[in-house]
């Protein structure tokens, strides 16, 4: 019991970072039709970003950790932020009005090319946080230790979400998102300008990306430069779990997928954990095509 | 029949037989050129551009024609070629004998795997085609079965041989590897401009029209879908026998990626396309590695660049055309009425069907109406 | 004086050119995972053996015959490995070093076999890539038996008898954890055997599903990132279980993502460390290594490549660069050289020969001492 309870909080640290992750593809999806392979790349520049923001501005020991990995993240959200809207402007803008598969091998390219790009950079051997920036203590629950830091993580993100979630569902920005996700045409006739709401996506998905990588970066303390794949990659199935285009999906996927797989691990196998996660993944999608929150049919192509 | 009609119909495969024929004399050419060692370091890059042409051309069959996202194509070529491997290096078949079986292994376990899932449409499908790829490479590296040795993989794979002929040189793989390419290509040209190549076409264009036009449109797709399974089993028996091991990492899901962005930056559909797509993916791979560290960020970018500027793709499928004239002919009671409508023959004989992905190409996409936050007004 | 060197050099110079089939220069090839899942070992590789070549051809080079470095990719995969090989095969090089992986080895050595040219592995510790009677392969590191063997034999000295042995499905971590299970005797027990997902950030829930099992001991036979991060989460779950590694962790970059704390007390088995061997060209190679990079190898397996460099020049030397020549040359009269990770001779099928491994345990400050046998 004590340990399908520890299971159940690993699985949820894991799925928190998925969730966040899959933010930045479901709302990319959403307002394009759009799968942006790059995002997984992003998110590793994030943790990246931050390790080298760490060290310029030399905040280390100046003042509290959280503090520290606070501005850390608010700093690379920005910056990747940037990032993602460059990438828009250039790789995808130009084909959006072309066959959707087109902008996906732009993507595809885009993540290759991002990886390398950080490769080149930083040097393909891992990089590492320095340690000791972030409270070692742990709380104990219901007989199980655990480290402060996961639960300051899980919330953190799901904070992240619900301020996503707020934002738009409750402000008049958000209002025009959601417009510009249902119909480009009627949002234009409307008086929205599609671009500027199409790059504010780009702005948000990679920003929350990069706050996912630098949380890693922090609390897991090695970044590689090709670590964008699995993460890219489990937050995608974890995206299409909860139905892609679909905010609330993509946090319960996120959840679910993580849970699944610690508990996959533990007591299937730990060798066939990702073969677990996938096989979930097609049963659900066998018995609800969607998703699990996707309501509507998927287009035709 | 009218001249330029039957030129513009007939040019693609004119083209083709040019195009094989010149890469029939490329060995002859490099020795020609005095290329080190018979030209082997060439060689080796134009076999292993020819293994995926053809495997690029069997997926074109599947998300080209009948216009399924599917990015698993590599698990079916695993499947293949480890069903070669298994086959020769423990119950001592002949590389050649393995080839069908192989196809046939690959082509059962696409079936079975599609049945659930054909009627999942556009990204879903994308997300359950990859699962597929990772699932295969997980029980590839589980030695699954206790046949496919893990991590290690197979070694020691026979080259092949046909009446005490070994290929075993790289000339001689050249044209045992590119003789498969221009087959695979000459049927996929027929397949293309059969009855149920058309059906393709019609479904990726509209399923719901072509449903409604009678063709069974989940029967196509499973038919396209196993069929291009059971030409990548094909290929992976080539592949095996190629590189005479293999282990789980070459068959991983970016092998899958680079595929896919053969068929569509090729120009997907198009049989010229696809085969361009190969030597421009494969082998850029290779020519930009005076780049040295930077090789794979420049081949992103050229990724890039080349969608950017050629959205449609590099060789998109030609116009079909269809000598109408010839074909009313067989015809003689459809002749009569037309003159009543007012349509010059002149026209008519040169009436030009267009390929539904010059067309898709032309409409906009469809606009998203996803919604977001299902729960919510909005 | 200066004369007479000068006219010696150019006689000897002279008589290797018509003696063999080289003009001028050498060319040695180097086969590494410059892109790919090995880049950081490929780059090492090619970081290290540039420094070799450099400093030999300020030295005069090979009997006044400078020596040139032909790298080429082989992308950590088995197909980029024989597109490598036929490229090199093409460059007409008499001898390559490479590669790492073994899969990847075995990708590329059928191609050098026909070719008749002399292949050095320098990370590829496969059992059977000995197995199959190549006449010029030959490999600078250690097999997988031979370390499977002291792993259990070092378990089994600090007298642990619940043993689990986790790896993470790769061809090297898998064989190695085959082995050490295979060589455990029967005074202990393997009560847990699984891999993990390399790669991935958080192993807490396979730790936690190990701690279940309650092992004396981990013996984990992966590379040094997952076992970094496997002793930093197993001291954020305040469990402190002893973990022994395999030499895929001897890696300074371990203690790091670790951290000291967390690493303090692990112990992994290698061939020793340059700065461990007590030789004078030991001595001589890290203090130009640091002079160029300003810091010390990374990664034993890099220093493989440095010491198939060292015995492919000291068979060019005497026998000039002949692929027939050097095989033979390494076969039969190579004996003992002492190289940077110690003495290196070879065997009829090419292993190296001599007991190789030691027992290292990092201290309190994160440095990897060597433990006396």
């Amino acid at each position: 019991m004590e340990e399908l309870f520890q299971q159940l909080t690993n699985g949820l640290a894991v799925g928190a970072i998925y969730a966040l992750i899959a933010l930045g593809y479901t709302m990319v999806y959403g307002m394009l039709r759009l799968i942006n392979f790059a995002h997984g790349d992003l998110f590793t520049l994030g943790a990246y970003l931050g390790l080298t923001l760490l060290a310029a501005f030399a905040l280390e020991g100046k003042m509290n950790g959280l503090a520290v990995g606070g501005a850390l993240i608010v700093m690379s959200m920005g910056l990747v932020a940037l990032v993602g809207y460059l990438l828009e402007r250039i790789a995808y803008r130009p084909l959006r009005n072309s066959n959707r598969l087109t902008a996906v091998v732009s993507a595809l390219g885009a993540s290759i090319f991002f990886s390398n790009a950080i490769m080149l950079a930083y040097g393909a051997r891992s990089q590492v946080y320095p340690g000791g920036i972030l409270p070692t203590t742990a709380i104990a629950f219901f007989g199980v230790e655990i480290p402060l830091m996961r639960i300051l993580m899980f919330i953190g993100a799901i904070a992240l979400m619900l301020a996503l979630y707020w934002f738009i569902h409750r402000t008049r920005i958000g209002s025009a998102i959601r417009a510009v996700a249902i119909d480009q045409g009627a949002a234009k006739l409307m008086g929205i300008n599609v671009n500027s709401v199409i790059s504010l996506v780009f702005l948000i998905g990679p920003g929350l990306g990069a706050a996912g990588g630098v949380m890693v970066g922090l609390y897991y303390g090695e970044i590689r430069y090709d670590m964008g794949f699995s993460f890219g990659l489990k937050a995608f199935t974890a995206a299409i779990l909860g139905g892609i285009g679909n905010i609330p999906g993509a946090m319960l996927g996120g959840l679910l997928l993580g849970v699944i797989e610690a508990l996959g691990a533990a007591y299937i196998s730990i060798a066939w954990k990702d073969a677990i996660a996938f096989t979930v993944l097609i049963l659900i999608l066998i018995f609800r095509p969607t998703g699990l929150l996707g309501e509507r049919v998927a287009d035709k192509l | 029949m009218n001249k330029t009609v039957f030129f513009r119909r007939h040019f693609s495969l004119a083209a083709g037989c040019v195009f094989f024929a010149v890469m029939a004399c490329v060995p002859a050419l490099l020795d020609f050129a005095g290329a080190a060692r018979g030209g082997i370091a060439q060689l080796d890059i134009l076999n292993k551009i020819g293994i995926y042409a053809a495997l690029a051309l069997s997926l074109n069959i599947v998300l080209g024609q009948a216009g399924m996202f599917h990015m698993g194509h590599t698990a079916f070529f695993a499947v293949g070629a480890y069903a070669t491997a298994i086959l020769n290096t423990l119950y001592k078949w002949p590389v050649f004998a393995t080839m069908p079986v192989a196809g046939l292994f690959a082509a059962a376990f696409a079936f079975l795997v599609a049945i659930p899932i054909i009627h999942l449409r556009g990204d879903y499908l994308l997300i359950v085609t990859i699962g597929i790829v990772e699932i295969v490479g997980i029980a590839l590296k589980n030695n699954i079965f206790g046949l496919t040795g893990g991590a290690n993989g197979i070694y020691g794979i026979a080259r092949p041989e046909l009446f005490g002929l070994v290929f075993s040189t790289p000339k001689l793989q050249y044209g045992l590897i590119w003789g498969f390419t221009a087959l695979s290509a000459g049927l996929f040209y027929l397949l293309e401009h059969s009855r149920f190549g058309r059906a393709l076409n019609y479904i990726r264009y509209d399923d719901l029209a072509a449903s409604g036009c009678g063709i069974n449109v989940a029967r196509h797709k499973l038919a396209a879908f196993t069929l291009g399974a059971f030409w990548a089993g094909m290929a992976g028996t080539l592949f095996a026998a190629n590189i005479r091991t293999i282990e789980p990492t070459s068959f991983n899901f970016y092998e899958s990626v680079i595929l896919f962005a053969i068929v569509i930056l090729g120009g997907s559909g198009s049989i010229a396309g696809v085969l361009f797509g190969s030597f421009l993916l494969i082998g850029l791979q290779d020519v930009f590695r005076g780049f040295e560290n930077a090789r794979m960020l420049v081949f992103g970018a050229a990724m890039m660049l080349m969608m950017i500027f050629r959205p449609q793709g590099l060789l998109p499928p030609r116009r079909r055309h269809y000598d109408a004239h010839a074909f009313m002919g067989k015809f003689p009671s459809a002749l009569t009425p037309l003159p009543q409508s007012g349509l010059p023959t002149s026209m008519l004989s040169s009436a030009v069907l267009e390929d539904s992905l010059a067309a898709e190409a032309r409409s906009k996409t469809a606009t998203g109406n996803a919604k977001f936050g299902a729960s919510c007004p909005s | 004086m200066k004369h007479l060197k000068i006219g010696i050099t150019a006689i000897i110079l002279m008589l290797s050119l018509t003696a063999a089939a080289f003009a001028g220069t050498v060319r040695i090839g180097l086969m590494a995972p410059i892109t790919g899942a090995f880049a950081s070992e490929g780059q090492d590789m090619r970081k290290i053996l540039e420094l070799m070549a450099e400093e030999l051809n300020k030295a005069g080079g090979i009997n006044g015959i400078q020596v040139e470095l032909v790298v080429e990719d082989d992308g950590s995969t088995p197909r980029s490995a024989a597109t490598a090989a036929s490229r090199l095969v093409a460059a007409g090089v008499p001898a390559v070093i490479g590669t790492y992986g073994s899969a990847v080895t075995q990708g590329s050595q059928d191609i050098y076999d026909e070719a008749g040219i002399v292949q050095i592995a320098t990370g590829s510790t496969a059992i059977r890539l000995t197995a199959t009677g190549k006449k010029r392969f030959f490999r600078t590191c250690p097999r997988d038996d031979e370390q499977g063997r002291v792993a259990a034999e070092t378990l089994r000295k600090q007298g642990f008898k619940k043993i689990a042995i986790l790896h993470d499905n790769s061809a090297y971590a898998k064989g190695l954890a085959d082995e050490a299970k295979q060589h455990i005797g029967k005074d202990a027990a393997v009560i847990f055997f699984d891999a993990l997902t390399p790669g991935e950030r958080d192993y807490s829930a396979i730790l936690t599903k190990i701690k279940g099992a309650a092992p004396d001991v981990i013996l984990f036979t992966g590379y040094y990132p997952e076992a970094g991060l496997l002793l930093r989460q197993m001291s954020g779950m305040k469990w402190s279980v002893p973990m022994v590694g395999g030499d895929a962790t001897n890696n300074t970059d371990l203690v790091k993502i670790a951290g000291t704390e967390a690493a303090k007390g692990y112990r992994f088995i290698s061939p020793p460390m340059p700065s461990d061997i007590d030789s004078p060209m030991a001595k001589i190679f890290l203090v130009a290594y640091t002079a160029k990079y300003g810091d010390m190898p990374n990664s034993i397996w890099s220093v493989m490549a440095a010491d198939a460099f060292n015995v492919l020049v000291a068979a060019i030397k005497a026998r000039g660069a002949d692929s027939a020549a050097i095989a033979d040359y390494l076969h039969t009269s190579l004996k003992d050289m002492y190289c940077l990770t110690g003495k290196i001779s070879f065997d009829e099928k090419g292993d190296r020969i001599g007991d190789l491994y030691r027992l290292y345990e990092v201290d309190e400050q994160g440095k990897f001492v060597l433990q006396p046998r």
